[in-house]
């Protein structure tokens, strides 16, 4: 069977074709202001890419901040569900799925089954998502590709306290004038972020495996961060972190038969 | 018949102004449900519990601490604000330190005909309480007098906590039709009954209940006749109808609550006595406690699961208004021995206003969790 996901994030729009639990085709583009035709567009390149049509998809199921836009969909879901089910799909020893988006933090608990037992939200702040990671990145004048890299190579560990984007970087420019080496600085973000995201998990209760999916799962850097402030082995994160939403809502819309 | 239970609150300004007019009467806002409402009743007053009005101000900055809840911040903008211009009179009941300020502040930069400040204790368990209250409720009835310059009478007493009884008796068996598999109100609905009688006139009130509980009864009022997942609210003060409107709207019926704007309002009665005040004194003393008062013994949490059994509630919501020491304190207590009962809980944290949208979706989330669990049993 043939089913779609699309999962309308605040920032970027994901598309995802499954067949048989396999995901075939994948695309991306940016939500922007008119997000029923972000899901269209993403939905066509998906499809484009898999050489299939529209009436090839047997359901397709909506996630995502935006989900009530792709009104085409045969059904939505929360981020939390679809999080937990794309995660599980790829990997069923996950108990814990961290997501971090462009401008939402969430942990996760889950059973065996895919199903949310518990979770948690970063709540009006964006200190501890993606959007935060890109605006120090932008005053740390860093591609924001070469962050992570650079951070692994501090030696230093510097305390910040990333209450919130705009202070956060009034604290990096201290640091700039104090001639912290900026890798140095580029670490501290990453141990901020995760600390953030490691008490909100910790209010779920963590158990492992933890999985980290959502965009900032490129970031080498941070997920370093996440997994020594968890205190754990390691944290799994899956090749195109940012599309596991998208995964789930498809692998929801394929258990609706 | 509900839209006037809604207009009330609604409209609670102009409810007040018209029976000013009509009785002649004075009209006290009260800051806080510990206000022994019973006796300024019986001096032929009408108490209104002042409550914010959930919209952004920019008043209450130099007045108020910033780590002080939006609560007290936004009672204090409504009196700043020349909302309550009709009041005749302002007072108290000590509950928390943050509501005392919007009180004090209150007090000073929106003076008023009379204020009255009732030490109302903090140890409500330890046994002195009884006396030491009666006393305080002797000194502001005392102080009431002079004001008015009239004596309140044990007849005049007794009708009030007649009054004031049956109120709370009509939300009572009210409330309890809603333990039933389809609840034949609202928690909409029943958030405007409790709110409405905070504000209104208590015996016009009862006219209103008592019909409606007949109508409820016959079933000649359908209420939203569903059996969705059954939800209780639990916390702090919470007069936000459009979240309880929100949470209903996504297939959720709130069968209870355990607020001071709800059933912790009208929970029990005074129980009559020889000494009316030490009547009245022994009902806010014994009555479902705030968690600022809430000691040593943990009195609430008992209370909390109780309702939950008693309302076949599946899941809670915890609701918090932000910075609120006493109720965040009580969360994790709250949390866990729900949890013990199966009951899983989410705590929201409430301002002035609240972000309706990502509410919305830990909501459905939350819902979600609910809807599968229920799969597995």
């Amino acid at each position: 069977m043939i089913t779609a996901g699309i999962d309308m994030g605040a920032k970027t729009t994901k598309a995802v074709i499954l067949r048989d639990g396999n995901v075939i085709a994948r695309a991306l583009t940016f939500t922007g202001f008119d997000q029923k035709e972000a899901a269209e567009k993403a939905l066509a390149d998906a499809l484009a890419q898999a050489a299939l049509n529209r009436s090839d998809v047997a359901r397709t199921f909506a996630t995502g901040v935006g989900r009530q836009q792709a009104s085409f969909a045969n059904g939505s879901m929360t981020e939390m569900a679809a999080d937990t089910k794309g995660s599980l799909l790829l990997n069923n020893k996950l108990r814990t799925v961290i997501d971090v988006g462009a401008e939402e933090g969430r942990a996760m608990k889950c059973t065996a089954e895919g199903k949310v037992t518990d979770f948690a939200v970063n709540e009006k702040c964006a200190a501890g998502a993606g959007s935060f990671v890109e605006a120090m990145s932008r005053a740390l004048e860093l591609p924001l590709e070469k962050m992570g890299e650079m951070s692994l190579r501090s030696k230093n560990a510097v305390a910040m306290n990333a209450q919130c984007t705009v202070f956060a970087e009034s604290e990096v420019v201290s640091l700039v004038h104090a001639k912290t080496p900026k890798e140095d600085i580029v670490r501290a973000l990453h141990d901020a972020i995760a600390n953030r995201i490691v008490s909100m998990a910790r209010r779920v209760g963590v158990e492992e495996s933890v999985g980290l999916v959502g965009g900032v799962g490129y970031n080498i850097g941070f997920v370093d961060a996440l997994r020594r402030c968890l205190e754990v082995e390691s944290v799994w994160v899956p090749e195109q972190p940012e599309y596991v939403g998208a995964i789930g809502a498809a692998v929801a819309a394929a258990e609706a038969a | 018949m509900m839209e006037v239970f809604r207009d009330w609150f609604e409209h609670r300004h102009d409810y007040a102004k018209q029976w000013q007019k009509k009785t002649g009467g004075k009209v006290m806002g009260y800051f806080c449900t510990y206000a022994p409402e019973e006796i300024m009743y019986a001096a032929g007053i009408l108490p209104v519990r002042v409550l914010g009005g959930h919209e952004p101000q920019a008043v209450t900055e130099p007045h108020i601490f910033g780590m002080f809840c939006p609560f007290c911040r936004d009672c204090l903008a409504q009196g700043l604000k020349g909302n309550f211009n009709y009041l005749n009179g302002i007072m108290i009941s000590q509950s928390c330190i943050h509501l005392r300020q919007a009180f004090t502040s209150w007090r000073l930069h929106v003076p008023v005909e009379y204020n009255y400040y009732l030490p109302f204790p903090h140890g409500v368990q330890n046994p002195p309480v009884y006396k030491y209250l009666t006393a305080e409720l002797r000194t502001f009835q005392k102080s009431l007098e002079d004001w008015l310059g009239s004596t309140i009478s044990d007849t005049a007493l007794d009708h009030a906590i007649d009054v004031y009884n049956t109120n709370r008796r009509l939300l009572r068996e009210i409330f309890d039709l809603r333990r039933g598999t389809h609840p034949p109100i609202s928690g909409l609905d029943a958030m405007y009954l409790a709110l409405s009688s905070q504000m209104v006139d208590k015996a016009e009130h009862n006219v209103m209940l008592e019909e409606l509980l007949k109508r409820l009864k016959t079933k000649a009022v359908s209420g939203n006749g569903n059996s969705r997942i059954r939800l209780m609210l639990i916390g702090s003060e919470n007069d936000d109808t459009q979240f309880t409107n929100m949470v209903e709207s996504l297939g959720a019926d709130i069968v209870i609550d355990e607020h001071c704007t709800g059933t912790r309002y009208f929970w029990n009665e005074v129980i009559p006595q020889e000494d009316r005040l030490a009547a009245i004194a022994a009902r806010y003393i014994d009555r479902p406690p705030c968690p600022a008062k809430d000691w040593p013994d943990r009195r609430r949490i008992p209370h909390i699961l109780n309702l939950a059994k008693d309302y076949g509630v599946q899941g809670a919501v915890l609701i918090q208004q932000k910075f609120c020491d006493p109720h965040e304190f009580d969360m994790p207590a709250i949390a866990q021995a729900l949890k013990k009962e199966g009951i899983p809980s989410y705590n929201f944290e409430f301002d002035v206003t609240v972000p309706l949208g990502p509410f919305k979706i830990r909501m459905e989330a939350f819902l979600e969790m609910l809807r599968g669990e229920e799969l597995f049993v």
